[in-house]
């Protein structure tokens, strides 16, 4: 009988609902996890904001912090890409349909989208870390929201596209134009229709405009940095660019001291911090 | 209201207390002394020792190693029972005593609690024993306290020669003194004198004015490999430390339970990621995380410095580092270098 | 300053002078008046607070793996670093020709925690003399022998004088008594498994896993110790009485024909945990059973690291 649940550290009880690869070499799957007690999931994304990550947890294992990669609209369960890394991570791409894990969250901060609002939106990825761009843009397309905001594009590079997550949303998104989806892979391949070259390029080619716009970069260190001087040649302001940081973490609540940059903790002032605020702290990435 | 409490009389009444709490006192332990529950024996009792106890009294309340939920096979979890039955700390210094205020803003914050530090705080009745003679280690009064501070204290105690003076600061403390006789006029005229000599004694070890400016402009400067070269990278200093706090969170499959262990930003697996990258790859980067957090981070944070100046970190380093050299040094470093 | 520490510095001041060295690892004076601190001189300029006394309690050796290997480093050796450095470059960590080691022989490190222990009250300061040290604290002022206050392994070192260092300076000092010298292992040899037990749980249970012992060990430098290991996990995480046993037996036993008996692992430690007694025991071993003491040159394996196609058991499997 589950105890008395007062402690942050107590993660919710799950299970999981389905689990299938993301990527062409299987080192991305994204899995489902629906909720033990159906009340813990409208407590969930009550409390969600697109951009926040969570502790999931695997009695024996320990716990592994990922970003939250699906909307509240989509139905009763949350999902996470994962890629396999450690302990954690490969015991989750191992995992079966109707095993038991947990979930503590959601944790940090998350895009600041009220501030956002009327704006258009540039969410600039690459790799794993696409995945709460990809979340954020399910949860403003797919509700009532989308008219608070100006027009949404997508600047999403993978290495092939057999490396890129999400195929079904992407194939929909070029077909429907609900947003402006540029895709863009590191080399050529027979009969590919869209862009080829790094995300820095692309973002160069697409030339999105600085005006009333924010732009959301996530994505391997290597893109971030050479994307944002990219961005600062566009005209965008260090203020208009947001990004999700990445640091080890444990107990997702501010606590256990260790993912700090300077004064701010990751897990719980971050992880999303805008360029301005990064230049104030101490570069200790 | 200030009490009395005779020396020939402490057995009597730590005898007392013990009958409605679980009363903690420094005793002997191996070849020092730390802070264990109070069996009676008067005899252990270390009130007299020159030094802090070397194992902080921190561990009361945030144990070295603690367990966080046991689970079973399919998947559930329970909590362990909070520690909410009353205790007593008695003869705590007042830098470990204000170690603790300091740590509530970390496991007391507004946004999350820790359950498991608040019902031991909560629970916990505080006997702070001033210090007449502090150590060479000592700098309390450099970091914003003293040696008689008050903070987080539900009584000050203070050695009068034959007999200790306590004044009972809360209304627990009261409550404990309520069967000890009044101190008189004069014996409260002697607690003054102790206080403000023991105070005044105390020599400034550093200048704290700018020293966060200072630390803040000198993030790149080679000040850091200079200062770290002869450090171990043990955890000696984090471990002793009163404030630190950091701690780890595993599973241990064989007992199916989660446990948190502390940790220290001086080990190098400490910050280091999954993919193997590591953002304090060297001690360098490690020992400026341990200075920077205690007189830059906290400062941000909550307006106070992170260290209360006990001196153990001082006393035990294996290499003799001195962080209050360290900081004289850091304090003279130049601030024109300040980040964008 | 004595008359060695003059000659050590001079020496030190050399070495920098005429580039025979990038760096001098010593000693140099701190505040707290037990510990002198590690220090790497770089030019001679650097020279004004060196020291060098039997409060020096730090194996040196221990830096050496710090440097690349180009690095041209001069030392201060006593016996044991002397051993040290030999092993390490027998371990291939630092190349012969790029260390030049200055040797002291040595007349053991004072213990500090027995001089703390023995006042009993605060020290303000320490006056070392030929064979004695004067202690003040506030209110009074110790005299004791310098035999009182060795460090065990000080006490029974059968090896004070480097033996293979570059220069030594000092004249040579008397070996301690080897039956003396055993007397910590037969003690604990002599118990039975009960009371060895015993004793091994009382000293361990006061660890704190801050791994002090480990840092401050010449011959503890693998990238990852087996504690910090995630798979497969070696030990657990907690202060519990298996996790803190398993660190100090395997500790020591990684440490089998590699340990010189410094004792720098006992006197780091910050909860007084002896340790020396099961290393003691593993060098007894490696000397009775293979003839084997490390460090005594820099070419020898030690036995379990050597392998010839003629080893009575099979290796693996």
């Amino acid at each position: 009988m589950p105890n008395q649940q007062v402690s942050p550290y107590t993660p919710i009880p799950m299970h999981l609902l389905r689990s299938y690869p993301e990527s062409v070499d299987g080192a991305l799957r994204s899995i489902e996890l629906s909720f033990d007690n159906p009340a813990d999931c409208r407590t969930f994304y009550e409390a969600y904001d697109p951009g926040q990550f969570c502790q999931i947890s695997i009695f024996g294992k320990g716990e592994s912090a990922i970003g939250v990669a699906s909307a509240a609209w989509e139905g009763d369960f949350v999902r996470f890409t994962v890629q396999r890394m450690g302990v954690v991570t490969t015991a989750l791409h191992q995992m079966q349909v109707g095993d038991a894990l947990g979930i503590r969250g959601p944790l940090g901060n998350g895009f600041p989208l009220n501030e956002w609002k009327g704006k258009d939106l540039i969410f600039i990825g690459g790799g794993s870390a696409f995945s709460t761009l990809y979340a954020t843009v399910l949860h403003i397309t797919g509700s009532s929201l989308k008219k608070e905001f100006g027009r949404i594009s997508v600047i999403y590079g993978t290495r092939s596209s057999g490396h890129a997550l999400y195929k079904e949303s992407l194939k929909r998104w070029h077909e429907n134009h609900e947003i402006d989806l540029f895709q863009t892979i590191d080399n050529p391949e027979p009969n590919w229709p869209y862009m080829v070259g790094f995300v820095p390029d692309a973002v160069r080619a697409v030339k999105p405009s600085p005006n009333n716009a924010v732009a959301i970069v996530c994505g391997p260190p290597i893109m971030t940095k050479f994307t944002l001087p990219i961005l600062e040649d566009l005209g965008f302001k260090p203020e208009a660019v947001y990004t999700s940081l990445e640091k080890r973490m444990k107990c997702g609540i501010g606590k256990c001291g260790r993912c700090n940059i300077g004064p701010k903790y990751v897990c719980k002032d971050g992880p999303v911090f805008s360029l301005a605020e990064l230049h104030t702290l101490p570069n200790e990435l | 209201m200030n009490y009395i409490l005779s020396r020939n009389d402490i057995p009597k009444v730590l005898e007392m207390w013990s009958k409605t709490h679980q009363v903690f006192a420094p005793q002997k332990y191996s070849n020092f002394s730390a802070f264990l529950p109070y069996e009676g024996k008067a005899e252990q009792l270390c009130l007299e020792y020159p030094h802090n106890t070397r194992y902080p009294p921190k561990a009361l309340f945030l144990p070295q190693s603690e367990e966080l939920l046991s689970y079973t096979k399919d998947g559930q979890a329970s909590e362990p029972a909070l520690d909410a039955k009353p205790k007593l700390i008695f003869g705590i210094h007042a830098c470990d005593t204000r170690a603790m205020t300091l740590l509530d803003t970390v496991f007391d914050a507004k946004d999350y609690q820790d359950p498991f530090w608040k019902a031991r705080r909560e629970s916990t009745a505080i006997i702070t024993l001033g210090c007449d003679e502090p150590c060479s280690t000592c700098f309390c009064t450099t970091v914003e306290g003293g040696p008689f501070n008050r903070q987080g204290a539900d009584i000050i105690m203070t050695d009068i020669g034959e007999s200790f003076h306590l004044e009972a600061l809360t209304p627990k403390g009261e409550n404990l003194c309520k069967d000890l006789p009044y101190a008189s006029a004069a014996e409260d005229r002697k607690v003054s004198n102790v206080q403000e000599k023991a105070t005044s004694d105390m020599p400034k070890a550093f200048d704290t004015e700018g020293l966060k400016t200072a630390l803040d402009a000198n993030f790149d400067s080679s000040y850091w490999e200079e200062v770290q070269r002869s450090c171990l990278g043990c955890g000696v200093c984090t471990f002793l430390c009163p404030t630190c706090f950091c701690f780890d969170i595993a599973d241990e499959a064989a007992r199916s339970k989660r446990y948190r262990n502390w940790d220290t930003c001086m080990f190098s697996v400490y910050s280091r990621e999954a993919s193997g990258h590591n953002p304090r790859p060297s001690r360098k980067e490690r020992t400026r995380q341990r200075l920077m957090h205690k007189y830059s981070y906290w400062v941000d944070q909550i307006g106070k410095i992170g260290c209360t100046g006990c001196g153990r970190c001082v006393r035990y380093c294996p290499v003799g580092l001195d962080i209050r050299a360290m900081l004289r040094e850091a304090g003279k470093l130049p601030v024109e270098v300040i980040h964008a | 300053m004595t008359d060695l520490e003059m000659k050590l510095k001079a020496e030190a001041k050399r070495l920098l002078d005429e580039h025979l060295v990038d760096v001098f690892i010593g000693f140099r004076k701190e505040n707290a008046p037990l510990h002198p601190q590690p220090a790497f001189f770089t030019n001679s300029d650097q020279l004004d607070d060196f020291v060098y006394n039997n409060l020096c309690q730090n194996n040196l050796a221990k830096f050496l793996t710090r440097y690349p290997h180009e690095t041209k480093i001069g030392m201060i050796v006593r016996g044991c670093e002397n051993r040290s450095v030999n092993h390490l470059i027998v371990e291939r960590q630092h190349p012969r020709e790029n260390i030049i080691m200055i040797g002291v022989p040595c007349t053991g490190i004072y213990d500090w925690r027995k001089i703390t222990q023995r006042c009993g009250e605060e020290i303000s300061d320490v006056e070392l003399s030929p064979g004695k040290i004067t202690v003040k604290t506030s209110k009074n002022q110790f005299e004791f022998e310098s035999k009182e206050l060795l460090h065990v392994s000080c006490a029974r070192c059968s090896q004070p004088n480097p033996i293979s260092a570059d220069l030594v300076i000092g004249e040579p000092v008397e070996p301690k008594d080897p039956a003396r010298a055993k007397r910590q292992v037969e003690t604990f040899g002599g118990m039975t498994a009960k009371a060895r037990y015993e004793w091994f749980t009382h000293e361990s249970e006061r660890c704190i896993r801050c791994y002090a012992c480990r840092e401050a060990c010449p011959m503890c430098y693998c990238a990852e110790c087996f504690v910090d290991h995630g798979a497969p996990r070696w030990t657990e995480s907690m202060v519990s009485k298996a996790g803190m046993q398993t660190w100090h037996i395997i500790r020591a036993f990684h440490q089998t024909g590699r340990c010189v008996d410094c004792g720098a692992c006992e006197r780091a430690c910050p909860m007084d945990i002896r340790m020396t007694y099961i290393t003691e025991k593993l060098n007894t071993d490696m000397e009775n059973e293979y003839q084997f003491i490390c460090g005594m040159d820099d070419k020898t394996q030690p036995p379990f690291a050597a392998f010839t196609m003629d080893d009575k058991t099979r290796f693996v499997a």
